[in-house]
Formats: structure tokens, C-alpha cells, sequence
């Protein structure tokens, strides 16, 4: 496995540690008046999130110092631009679909429909970094 | 439309090479191990700048370590 693939995995693993944080409070995010609350809740999230990356990067950096510093090459960055593609796709479709359901079905104030986009670009990631993952395996 | 697959000699190539190792040739051609196997079971066609560093290690010319072959018509 290379050291991108290994980064992927941990970022992927970040992401979903994260999102399983959020979905625990999930009924708070669609909440009235609830906008404190939930700036606070995506804050440590966020903190979570940056503090299993550096972690992790660290553990992979010390393990494998030469894979680390070795840039990305040609079929790397390939990969990486094929799966932010599919990744864009997500994230656009899944921003409209998810504003339109918080304003005409869910009816939502603006604070839900920031909440959905937020959740679209979580979904758009977890999509960006399983495609690379993807990828990788196939070797293309 | 045609379709073409770009297959190579590349591994017959490093064992005529006393044994030389994907590392070895990553390192000589400047990209991972994992993308020197890719380029050798066909699942990944380099670059012509890439390529022609291959060739070069070997001390070969392109077309001697990479062959192209049409599949027919769709």
C-alpha cells in the first residue's frame, strides 16, 4: 500500500469518525434557535477532525519517513483529480437536493439549510476520499 | 472508434537488467514503486516524459520497451 493510500485511508476514517460524532447529534442540527449550539457542535468536530489528521500524519510520517517525503507523482495526481471530479459532481448535486429538501419539504430557516450544505460537503468528501481509495486498488 | 491497449516489456527488461527492482526503477524514473507496477500490468499508461525515462534506463528507445496494439473496430 503506498504512503498516499495510507494518508487516504486515515482521512477517510477521520471523516467518518467525525460524521459518526455528528449524526449522534443529529436531531439538535435541525433544531429552531438551535444556531449556537450547533456552531459549537461542528467547532469540536472540526477540532476532532484537524487533531486525528495530525495525529495520524505524524504516526504514518515517523513510520515511513522516506514514502513521506517523496512527492506526489503523475498517476497519483491523476488519481487525486478523478476522484475531487466525482467528489464535485457529489457535492453539487447533493448541495441542491439538500437546500431544496431543508426549504420545501423539511422547511427549514437559513440556519438548516447552511447545516444541509455543510452535510453535502461531508458526503462529497467521504465520496472524494473512498474514490481515491478506489483508485489506488485498481492501480490506475 | 478503435481501441488500442499500450502493453510494455518493462519486467523482462529489469531482470535482463541484473534483477533491477520496481524500487530501483521508481527511483531511477522518479514516481512510486506502486506506479512502476501499475505501468508493468498494463493498468496504467505513463507519460511520453515518463516513458522515455524507462527507455532511457535501459538504454533503449520507446517504441523497444513499449508496443502499441489496436483491438479492432466498436
Amino acid at each position: 500500500m503506498s504512503f498516499r493510500e495510507k494518508t487516504a485511508w486515515v482521512t477517510l476514517c477521520a471523516i467518518l469518525l467525525v460524521s459518526v460524532m455528528l449524526s449522534v447529534h443529529a436531531s439538535q442540527l435541525y433544531e429552531p434557535h438551535s444556531g449556537l449550539r450547533v456552531l459549537r457542535l461542528l467547532h469540536i468536530c472540526v477540532v476532532a477532525f484537524i487533531l486525528i489528521e495530525l495525529i495520524a500524519y505524524l504516526v504514518l510520517r515517523v513510520r515511513y519517513p522516506k514514502d513521506a517525503r517523496t512527492p506526489k507523482d503523475e498517476r497519483e495526481q491523476l488519481i487525486d483529480l478523478k476522484a475531487l471530479r466525482i467528489a464535485a459532481y457529489v457535492y453539487f448535486a447533493g448541495s441542491l437536493v439538500a437546500v431544496f429538501a431543508t426549504i420545501h419539504i423539511a422547511l427549514g430557516g437559513p440556519g438548516a439549510v447552511a447545516t444541509s450544505v455543510v452535510l453535502a460537503f461531508v458526503v462529497a468528501e467521504i465520496v472524494n476520499y473512498t474514490a481515491r481509495i478506489v483508485y489506488y486498488r485498481l492501480g490506475s | 472508434m478503435v481501441s488500442t491497449t499500450l502493453t510494455n516489456s518493462i519486467r523482462r527488461l529489469r531482470f535482463e537488467q541484473h534483477e533491477m527492482t520496481q524500487q530501483e526503477l521508481a527511483e531511477r524514473i522518479g514516481v512510486t514503486r506502486q506506479t512502476v507496477n501499475a505501468i508493468e500490468a498494463g493498468k496504467y499508461s505513463p507519460s511520453l516524459e515518463i516513458a522515455f525515462r524507462i527507455a532511457e534506463v535501459f538504454g533503449l528507445r520507446v517504441d523497444e520497451v513499449f508496443a502499441h496494439h489496436h483491438r479492432g473496430r466498436k
